[in-house]
């Protein structure tokens, strides 16, 4: 599913270069849920940006669903992106001027599906994080965990190859990031991979899997063993 | 706390330098476009004479064609200026305290030092009154008495030019100066006067320059000169020569009194309807009594001396400055709203609304006095532009305080207008709203 | 592709957009206002004058001295201007058209006291007049040398027996019908016969309506003034000027030289004021559209600041760089269009209020399809450098937290 051979990061200034990540190399497969983490400064955080294709590493390989990403240019990282992976953000990054419809909308627009599909999506996304009742609010008329369940609408409407979340819960209170991660363990229970990254190391718990990051390499293997959790139904009644 | 919000205001403005200088630029551009047009309206319009202008009246008669009024466009008006026989006739009456009748005339001066070439110099044929009447300034004797005009006596009042010229500036009172063929004596020389609007005579171009040599209207009355200026006819009559025009019905003859008090002007109506009346009985004056006395001002009104151009070019200035206003709004809103983060900080920490407004208005102050130099800087700049185009010297508007003022007081306050929404929207601005993350 | 949602978000933050759309109406409506104003004047300073005012230069004699004989100085000032090397033509003339000053009388096409008057400019001219103004007959022919009446003619005040008009004139005069051979009366009763008809030729006053209606009358210009009209071979017109006025100031003694001045310098200070006119005008609109400019400029530039964070995240979420450039596009292009939209109404109600206050024409709608054009440009490319900068976003700015 996920596959990186030995990438590397740099940063260079005039005066200093920076090794974020030294030769990481880690597989994520279909179906599972991967927890990233590590303390400030380990590289969690260039790992989510090359992971998710938002930057590009300085050396080595890395394949999606068994194609090379690692050579292509911006334009079609950009369509991989839209496509493959479904990111959900630690300060949510809703479009303040646009409703919760518009906003699982945003992906689908730049996919090019047409009215009926996209409409279909939306609802059938939203439906799964509880927030059909909601898709004509404003993300400031939504608390927290509800604007952080519509990033998640917004991330598996467009049906992504795996999920990629950073620090899901980091603003939300214990009540509200207990459902968000109630939330994330049924989708990924339903078939879709996740990808987490955080520092706490109590949402890691609950991950099939962990992985820690130490100057940007992985510290050890994998200390854990899933433990797995049912979610339930009642925590995702919409928190008025 | 006006030097707190002073400083504050520095700060902001200097910490985002484009969006100040947009905004300067825009009231600058704005204030200076509409203070250049408004500065031409402003002069053209105000009063040249206002220690007397409301005792000083242009006298008209309504000696014209009995079929058709003197202007169309303004039917209810009388001709703008007097024939000859009709100016004559009002010098008689001893009602006005002072008056004069006048017209232009061209003259070839020939200085008596051979070095010096002749020149051709525009004269002004009037009373002796007009010197008083119009508290010309001398610099040398004075006006000339009312036997000088009774007699129709060569004397001669010279203006600074041709004073220069011919006498390199001395005291000439008591020399002569030959104008053609004729001997003048001169009784006196002007000092520096150049009413912004020349309007004694507005039927001859109103920013004219003051002519430069004076003689008696009588004059005119019993030899022949070159006049200039407009003549207006209406009468199919055969006119062979001078003599013949100067018992024309055609008009070019301008005539002022000055009439110090309602009962005065009334008394002075009262004769020139008397008059008229005696000449219809004579067969003239076929169309309603219609005798005017207007003030300096009324006159100018009705002569039109701001053209509809110009109120066109001023209409389109303001809405200049409406529109780099609006453009200052847009600007101004902007950077309040970003600052909302910093604005809930202030209150939660205690500002009041009422605080927060005062902090504003001060910083939107600052923008309209910068502004305002700015635009003060680019209304110099678009007077001087225009005077070039209209090649104009710069007697029409020089530095003058009022305008100064009027021009900082709009920048001012189209800024603290421009400033004034905005404003409100930041202190619409919950405290707590702008707390929270994001 | 996404109209919908911009302009749902842009109807969230109203105030802005609506200040924008406002700026650009406002924009339009002065900047179609002022360009049609001018281009009026424009076309007035600009219209055909049938002359050769580039080569054309007057000067003015004014006699003074006890011996000045009026006839004999213009015998002898015709021929050392004809004489003159350069010359191609000149001519005594009572005026020069376009200079703002002349005489205007009214005329009739029959002796009938009841007749309608024309008015029309007239001039007192020589027979070599057309050469010395370099227009043309359109039929007929000009006056005979021994036709022009020396000022010394004791009938110099009454009309002369002949006169060559302008078409525009014959037109008025005659309804129309062919002018030459008829006669053309003054409100005395006398009349002179039409032998000339000018094709095109231009009066004293460039405001007036009537500009075009002009007669020339044969004979000088009773004394002590006289005007020449000397028409100069291309080129040498400005090294005439000087060497005309000392010839003619040398020459005689008892008269002054004055006023000699290309015909071109003459017209354009006669049209200074349309010139005046157009030329702020004009300053208006550029001024303008710059300020309008940068003010989206400004604008759009601190929006794409404001919102790095949402474009990051759009990216992040598979936004392609120009779909966030269009992005910006589109909002900006809704905004002009709705600003063009309000501006046109309030162009047309500015030009009718203009038109009602101060009897401007009726806006030629060109100008408005104009006008919007520029505007649409001046957006776009107002629009462009802010929506560049927005695409360089990286999407990397979505993981990062405030």
């Amino acid at each position: 599913m996920l596959e990186m051979k030995e990438i590397s990061r740099v940063y260079r200034t005039d005066l200093v270069e920076t090794h974020a990540l030294r030769e990481l190399s880690l597989s994520v497969d279909t179906g599972e849920f991967v927890a990233v983490t590590g303390p400030s400064g380990s590289g969690k955080t260039t790992f989510l940006n090359i992971a998710g294709l938002l930057e590009t590493a300085t050396s080595g390989e890395y394949s999606l669903d068994g194609t090379d990403v690692s050579g292509l240019n911006d334009n079609q990282r950009s369509r991989i992106r839209n496509e493959k992976i479904g990111f959900i953000f630690q300060s949510f990054n809703l479009i303040p001027d646009l409703n919760i419809f518009d906003n699982v909308d945003v992906p689908l627009r730049y996919r090019g599906f047409d009215g009926a599909e996209r409409r279909g999506r939306i609802e059938k996304a939203l439906d799964q994080v509880g927030l059909a009742a909601r898709m004509k609010h404003l993300p400031s008329q939504l608390s927290g965990g509800q604007q952080q369940r519509a990033a998640i609408a917004r991330a598996l409407a467009g049906g992504p190859s795996f999920l990629l979340a950073d620090e899901p819960t980091g603003n939300l209170d214990s009540l509200m990031a207990r459902q968000v991660m109630d939330l994330l363990e049924k989708i990924n229970n339903e078939g879709t991979t996740i990808v987490m990254v955080t520092h706490d190391p109590e949402l890691a718990r609950r991950a099939h899997r962990n992985v820690q990051l130490l100057d940007g390499q992985l510290a050890s293997p994998d200390p854990f063993s899933a433990s797995q959790s049912t979610p339930i139904e009642a925590d995702l009644q919409p928190v008025a | 706390m006006f030097l707190y919000n002073l400083r504050l205001a520095r700060m902001s403005l200097m910490k985002q330098p484009l969006l100040t200088t947009l905004m300067v630029s825009a009231i600058g551009i704005g204030v200076g476009a509409c203070m250049t047009i408004l500065t031409f309206v402003y002069v053209l319009s105000s009063d040249p004479i206002p220690e007397k202008s409301d005792e000083l009246f242009a006298v008209r008669v309504d000696s014209w064609n009995p079929e058709s009024p003197y202007d169309d466009d303004k039917p209810e008006e009388a001709p703008w200026q007097l024939t000859h026989t009709d100016a004559m006739a009002l010098l008689e009456s001893d009602v006005p305290t002072r008056h004069a009748a006048m017209r232009k005339a061209v003259y070839t001066v020939v200085p008596d030092n051979p070095e010096v070439a002749p020149f051709f110099n525009v004269a002004r044929m009037t009373g002796g009154d007009f010197f008083e009447m119009f508290q010309v300034p001398f610099l040398y004797g004075s006006g000339w008495g009312p036997s000088a005009d009774e007699n129709a006596e060569n004397v001669i009042v010279l203006g600074h030019e041709t004073n220069e010229k011919v006498f390199g500036g001395t005291n000439s009172v008591g020399k002569t100066i030959t104008l053609g063929t004729e001997i003048f004596t001169v009784v006196g020389v002007i000092d520096d006067w150049q009413p912004h609007i020349l309007f004694y005579d507005m039927n001859n171009g109103e920013t004219n320059p003051v002519e430069d040599i004076f003689l008696p209207f009588s004059i005119t009355d019993r030899r022949e000169i070159n006049g200039a200026g407009n003549t207006n006819c209406w009468k199919d009559e055969q006119i062979d020569g001078y003599f013949d025009l100067l018992r024309s019905e055609c008009v070019y003859v301008q005539f002022w009194a000055e009439l110090n008090s309602a009962e005065q002007k009334a008394e002075y109506q009262r004769w020139l309807d008397n008059y008229t009346e005696g000449q219809k009985a004579l067969g003239r004056f076929q169309r309603p009594t219609n005798n005017r006395l207007s003030t300096v001002t009324e006159w100018m009104e009705v002569q039109d001396v701001v053209e509809d151009e110009v109120m066109v070019v001023m209409s389109i200035g303001f809405l200049f400055l409406t529109a780099c206003l609006v453009n200052t709004i847009g600007l101004i809103l902007a950077r309040f709203v970003a600052k909302g983060p910093i604005i809930g900080l202030r209150r939660a920490l205690g500002a009041s609304k009422a605080a927060i407004f005062r902090q504003h208005l001060v910083e939107v102050g600052l923008v309209g006095v910068a502004g305002g130099v700015l635009g003060l800087i680019l209304s110099r700049l678009g007077i001087k532009g225009v005077q070039q185009l209209l090649s104009e010297s710069d007697n029409l508007a020089a530095l003058n305080l009022d305008l100064l003022l009027i021009t900082f007081g709009i920048a001012v306050v189209s800024a603290i207008v421009a400033g004034l929404y905005p404003t409100w929207r930041v202190c619409q601005l919950p405290p707590a709203g702008y707390l929270k993350t994001q | 592709m996404e109209f919908r949602p911009i302009l749902s978000a842009m109807l969230r933050n109203k105030t802005g957009s609506i200040l924008v759309a406002l700026q650009i109406a406002l924009t339009l409506s002065i900047v179609v206002n002022c360009m049609f104003l001018a281009k009026q004047r424009i076309d007035h300073v600009n219209r055909p004058t049938g002359m050769d005012v580039d080569n054309i230069i007057s000067v003015r004699s004014m006699g003074f001295g006890t011996d000045y004989d009026h006839d004999r100085t213009i015998d002898n000032d015709l021929r050392l201007l004809r004489e003159m090397p350069g010359v191609i033509s000149a001519s005594h003339s009572s005026g020069l058209p376009m200079n703002g000053s002349g005489s205007a009388n009214g005329f009739a096409g029959s002796p009938d006291e009841d007749a309608s008057r024309v008015t029309a400019n007239y001039y007192h001219v020589d027979e070599r007049m057309l050469d010395s103004l370099g227009t043309t007959l359109a039929a007929g022919r000009m006056f005979r040398d021994v036709e022009i009446r020396r000022a010394d003619n004791e009938l110099l005040n009454r009309m002369p027996q002949q006169v060559v008009i302008t078409q525009a004139l014959a037109d008025k005069l005659f309804d129309g019908e062919p002018a030459l051979g008829k006669r053309m009366y003054d409100g005395l009763g006398e009349s002179a016969e039409v032998v000339g008809i000018l094709e095109h030729m231009y009066g004293a006053w460039v405001g007036w309506s009537d500009f075009d209606q002009v007669a020339m009358f044969p004979q000088r210009t009773e004394g002590p003034h006289i005007r020449y009209i000397v028409r100069a071979e291309p080129g040498k017109r400005d090294e005439l000027i000087p060497l005309i006025e000392k010839t003619l100031a040398d020459s005689d003694r008892t008269r002054l030289i004055r006023g000699v001045s290309s015909m071109e310098e003459t017209t354009r200070n006669s049209y200074e004021g349309d010139f005046a006119i157009a030329v702020t005008l004009s300053v208006a609109v550029g001024l303008l559209l710059g300020v309008t400019g940068l003010g989206i400029v400004g604008l759009a530039s601190f929006t794409v600041r404001q919102r790095t964070k949402q474009i990051g995240t759009r990216r992040a979420i598979g936004a392609r760089k120009r779909d966030i450039i269009r992005y910006f596009l589109i909002e900006n292009w809704l905004m002009t269009t709705i600003g063009i939209v309000l501006g046109t109404v309030l162009t047309i109600a500015i030009n009718y209020s203009l038109a009602s206050a101060f009897n401007t024409d009726q806006l030629n709608y060109g100008f408005l399809v104009a006008g919007m054009f520029m505007l649409w440009l001046l957006g776009f490319m107002a629009v462009a450098e802010p929506a560049r900068r927005a695409a360089q976003v990286s999407p990397a700015i979505a993981t990062r937290t405030v």
